[in-house]
């Protein structure tokens, strides 16, 4: 009986999966396919930030998909600091240069143009996307692989919430079963003639993709002009499965919702969460105590998905929480994901590394690329003082930070040469948090001297320069280590 | 204190050297040389109310004016009973711990029986060797049941850290002679003196061990004098060089003086703070030059200059000599054991934990943390390392006297719906910060509300449990657990 059962629904799935494929055959789909998946190959600086003045570069092979419009949608992974891409249709021949007509990090996705006409000549077609998407059954591995369009079995997990490839947030993910190496070059999902996904990551057998719907949702946005960014919830949360926190919370009735128990602090942002707040319901919809809420399309899903489920950055999404003995109905407007709102910024795409050096005294600010010059275990490896930072919260006062990073030895800084990966607290008597103001208060020496103080804790409270001796010894330094320039802040073209 | 840790992990105790008996004094010093057997049992820092299984383990040790057996401090700790044999005797005698110095490793014994000294002459203490003299060393290594005899030459002098304590440095011996586990404790002999007592040597580098100069062991057993141990004093300051020629000028030092002169970067200690200012320079330290890299000419070594404040005990006042503001002054710097950094070294007292509902608080410490394993720094993650080596530091207002952990949860009905199950800071209890294990005890037995209220640190959120069903719990789960005492203090 047990038997009849499972052959049925495997049948059951079959159909399913014929169903969204709209009747194809697995070859005329393949065939399909060819005319819509794009080879993408993306050279781009490779920063070392030990070194930030040194650059070299790397070249990544990708994939995307032809969408309407004559353009090419992909992950915007390995797209950072590109110097050139290229595009190439039908897995082989020429190559067309692209350029990058949009891209968003945080959603890791990006749009590509490609101006010559002879690239959209031989009938490229843009892919349809599936929506909703199915979230169990068999799907299909769609790359160009030695010239030849390579579909490989994918089975379908589940759809899940999960931390973008490039951010901070969680976005919905399709969780994927392969037994295919080296996924994760956003090649496309297809089921039948439709895409599902493109893939962002995998981890021994399991892949991760971007579902096409919020492809689909962000490429409307794209074209209408209205995309703000994605938005997300600042606040984290912990189950209520202790009967006995909501007691403690008095919450009357049946166990629901989870508990508020931390603020993300957003600089311009104000929530209207507070820790202890029993979160009930948000944009409409009941949360249970582990956190889910139950999607229309998709079924029980983290309450996050609510921050992407048809708002974008600065939407207002209503909310219902039990605080100190009352049901109180709020407004939460959502922050927008951006770096530059990280006390150390996750990522600091399309820039190269900022430095300012005085003196043989190399200046940097303390980003996550510069953490993570410290290898794959940098959050063990590097300096405990500066991985602390990462969790500091910014304030409007103390946004950020600068470290001295290196000592390029020089007569002028003798007895500092060993002085390294030391936090910036002060120079001439003023609050350092950014290059511009360090370059700033080094027009201010103090009484011909340059007062550098570090933060409290760190190997060494302070060094002192020799004002007046700065310029040459900053000009011999360049010269002798053979620095393009003392000062790269921003999007700059080193000479 | 991570990078210390990093080296400190690579040293093992351990050792002995090895002797030239044709250089042997002609008293026969071997006599006075003593094997010592201990049994020791070490807690358990994650369920501290547990002990280790009984561990067996032999030192070196040798005779001391007043009938007194000196060894290493870590040949003897955590010892349940400590056996001591003369040379060719096999008898056992027991021997107990009169003294004992973990920031220096080394401890002093008595023996019940008074018999057990008869005929054996005390070694005297010498002096400090030079580099490059040969030195002989007698004790009972690992690889043989018989006394052995090893010698080297003394390679150098300097300030290292003693594996002992785990974050305390003095004045230590370099000398290539071969090392080999057991001899811990044993005298290094030059022209029938002591000129030092082997404790440690370094895996990984050969001809490489060392030992506890004369100065350090004077300095011990002048401290035991009034029947206390106190320990090695510290000025409580941090020096840095002062070699740049700008930041030396800055400081109005002249250009006569470019090599002498250290700068107090950081004041650490009460009585520093009171004496000192940063950006004082150290010209001299009890009649020693300070110079520009910090260091000191010490029995013709350059060593550190916190060798010249490590001479004095406990209490005492150093002579200092300094430069502040353009001005040369003198004055007297009273010098103090450091009890505030106990945590962040090994402890040789069990740990204090209080057990409460099935949740089990213990004070965060180096110990503990060993908990998580051999490569146990880099495991346990940054907020927990910050927390116990850096804070005080960094952020000396938010810092606590004693973090304490929830270091597990003992799984019972009334904490089973608890999310968190252990090996995390707690941060407040029922509204109380918590700064000590006192304050956990006092928060939650002088609770009179419905439920008592844990919060965590590290975005970890807080817990609840019902305060009648937890008082009532109490008993079972100390029972079921095989928990004699709720508490240890």
């Amino acid at each position: 009986m047990k038997a009849f059962v499972r052959h049925a629904l495997w049948f059951a799935l079959a159909a399913l999966v014929m169903d969204l494929g709209d009747g194809v055959s697995a070859q005329e789909s393949t065939q399909s396919w060819s005319s819509s998946v794009i080879k993408i190959e993306s050279t781009r600086h490779q920063y070392e930030y030990f070194q930030p003045w040194s650059r070299r570069t790397a070249s990544n092979n990708k994939f995307g998909v032809v969408v309407h419009d004559q353009r090419i949608i992909t992950t915007a992974d390995y797209l950072f600091d590109q110097t050139i891409i290229r595009v190439q249709k039908g897995g082989r021949g020429s190559w067309y240069e692209a350029k990058l007509q949009w891209i968003d990090y945080h959603a890791n996705l990006a749009l590509l143009e490609v101006e010559d006409a002879g690239f959209w000549d031989d009938g490229l077609q843009p892919v349809r996307f599936a929506d909703p998407i199915p979230t169990t059954g068999e799907a299909r591995l769609m790359r160009w692989n030695d010239g030849r369009l390579e579909s490989r079995r994918l089975e379908i997990n589940r759809l899940r919430l999960g931390r973008s490839a490039l951010s901070y947030i969680d976005l919905p993910q399709l969780e994927l079963d392969s037994e295919v190496e080296g996924v994760g070059w956003s090649e496309a999902v297809v089921v039948g003639n439709q895409l599902i996904g493109l893939t962002t990551s995998q981890s021994r057998s399991k892949c991760s993709a971007i579902p096409s719907f919020l492809v689909q949702q962000i490429l409307k946005e794209v074209d209408q002009g209205t995309f703000r960014g994605v938005g997300f919830f600042n606040f984290y949360w912990k189950k209520a499965e202790n009967p006995a926190a909501l007691d403690y919370l008095e919450l009357p009735g049946q166990k629901r919702g989870v508990i508020v128990t931390e603020i993300i602090e957003v600089p311009g942002h104000e929530t209207v969460l507070r820790p202890k707040d029993i979160l009930l319901m948000v944009d409409g919809f009941e949360i249970d105590i582990v956190g889910d809420y139950e999607d229309p399309s998709y079924g029980k899903l983290m309450l996050e998905r609510l921050a992407t489920r048809g708002h974008w950055a600065g939407d207002p999404v209503p909310m219902t929480v039990w605080r100190e003995g009352a049901m109180i109905d709020l407004m939460f407007h959502l922050p927008k994901a951006d770096y530059r709102s990280e006390y150390v910024p996750s990522a600091n795409y399309d820039m190269p590394p900022e430095y300012l050096m005085a003196g043989g005294l190399v200046f940097q600010p303390l980003t996550e690329p510069y953490l993570r010059s410290w290898g794959g275990e940098w959050q063990r490896r590097a300096p405990v003082r500066l991985v602390r930072l990462k969790s500091q919260a910014p304030t409007e006062e103390d946004p950020s930070c600068v470290v001295l990073s290196a000592v390029l030895p020089d007569p002028y800084n003798l007895g500092y040469q060993d002085y390294r990966y030391l936090a910036l607290d002060k120079v001439n008597g003023y609050k350092v948090v950014d290059l511009p103001e360090l370059k700033e208060a080094l027009e201010s020496p103090q009484e011909g001297y340059h007062v550098v103080e570090f933060l409290p804790g760190e190997a060494v409270s302070k060094v002192i320069l020799d004002a007046p001796l700065l310029k040459d010894a900053t000009q011999r330094v360049m010269f002798n280590y053979r620095l393009p320039t003392d000062y790269v802040v921003g999007e700059v073209d080193l000479p | 204190m991570v990078a210390c840790s990093s080296i400190l992990k690579r040293i093992f105790l351990h050792l002995l050297f090895v002797t030239l008996f044709s250089v042997l004094h002609a008293d026969d010093p071997e006599k006075s040389v003593i094997q010592i057997m201990t049994f020791s049992q070490q807690p358990d820092w994650d369920e501290p109310w547990n002990d280790s299984r009984v561990r067996g383990s032999t030192g070196s040790g040798f005779v001391i004016e007043g009938n007194r057996i000196m060894t290493n401090a870590h040949v003897v700790s955590w010892a349940k009973q400590i056996q001591v044999r003369r040379f060719q005797d096999s008898r056992p005698h027991l021997a107990e711990v009169a003294y004992i110095g973990h920031d220096c490793d080394l401890a002093v014994l008595t023996v019940e029986d008074p018999s057990f000294f008869e005929g054996l002459d005390p070694l005297p203490i010498g002096v400090l060797p030079k580099v490059r003299s040969v030195v002989n060393t007698i004790g009972y290594p690992a690889g043989g049941e018989q006394i052995s005899f090893t010698s080297g030459v003394v390679s150098r002098i300097e300030l290292i850290n003693y594996v002992q304590p785990g974050n305390r440095s003095l004045l230590a011996v370099q000398t290539d002679a071969a090392i080999n586990p057991g001899n811990s404790g044993g005298p290094v002999l030059q022209d029938g003196q002591v000129v030092g007592v082997a404790f440690q040597g370094t895996p990984g580098l050969e001809n490489t061990g060392f030992f506890i100069p004369p100065p350090i062991v004077q300095h011990f057993l002048k401290d035991i004098e009034d029947g206390v141990y106190d320990g090695f004093p510290q000025a409580g300051i941090r020096l840095s060089p002062l070699i740049n020629p700008a930041y030396r000028k800055y400081l109005k030092m002249g250009d006569d003086s470019a090599s002498t002169g250290a700068r107090v970067d950081t004041l650490v200690s009460d009585s520093a703070k009171e004496f000192l200012r940063e950006d004082d320079v150290l010209l001299e330290i009890n009649g020693y030059a300070v110079a520009a890299d910090a260091t000191i000419l010490y029995e013709g070594n350059q060593v550190h200059g916190a060798i010249a404040f490590s001479q004095a005990q406990h209490g005492q006042s150093v002579p200092v000599k300094i430069w502040r503001q353009g001005q040369a002054m003198e004055l007297a710097l009273p010098v103090h054991v450091n009890q505030k950094d106990r945590l962040e070294g090994n402890q040789y007292e069990p740990p204090r934990y209080f057990v409460y509902a099935g949740l089990v608080f213990t004070p965060l410490s180096r110990d503990y943390l060993t908990t998580f394993g051999q490569n146990w720094s880099a495991v346990a993650g940054i907020g927990l390392l910050y927390e116990l080596f850096y804070k005080k530091n960094a952020e000396p207002e938010k810092a606590r006297n004693e973090p304490i952990m929830l270091s597990t949860v003992l799984s019972h009905s009334v904490n089973a719906n608890m999310e968190i199950r252990g090996r995390v800071l707690v941060d407040a209890i029922n509204g109380h910060r918590i700064d000590s294990l006192e304050d956990v005890i006092q928060a939650l037995e002088e609770h009179d509300g419905s439920h008592h209220l844990i919060e965590f640190g590290e975005r970890l959120g807080f817990e609840c449990l019902d305060r009648q069903d937890a008082d009532s719990a109490n008993a079972a789960i100390m029972e079921t657990y095989g928990i004699q005492k709720d508490r240890w203090l």
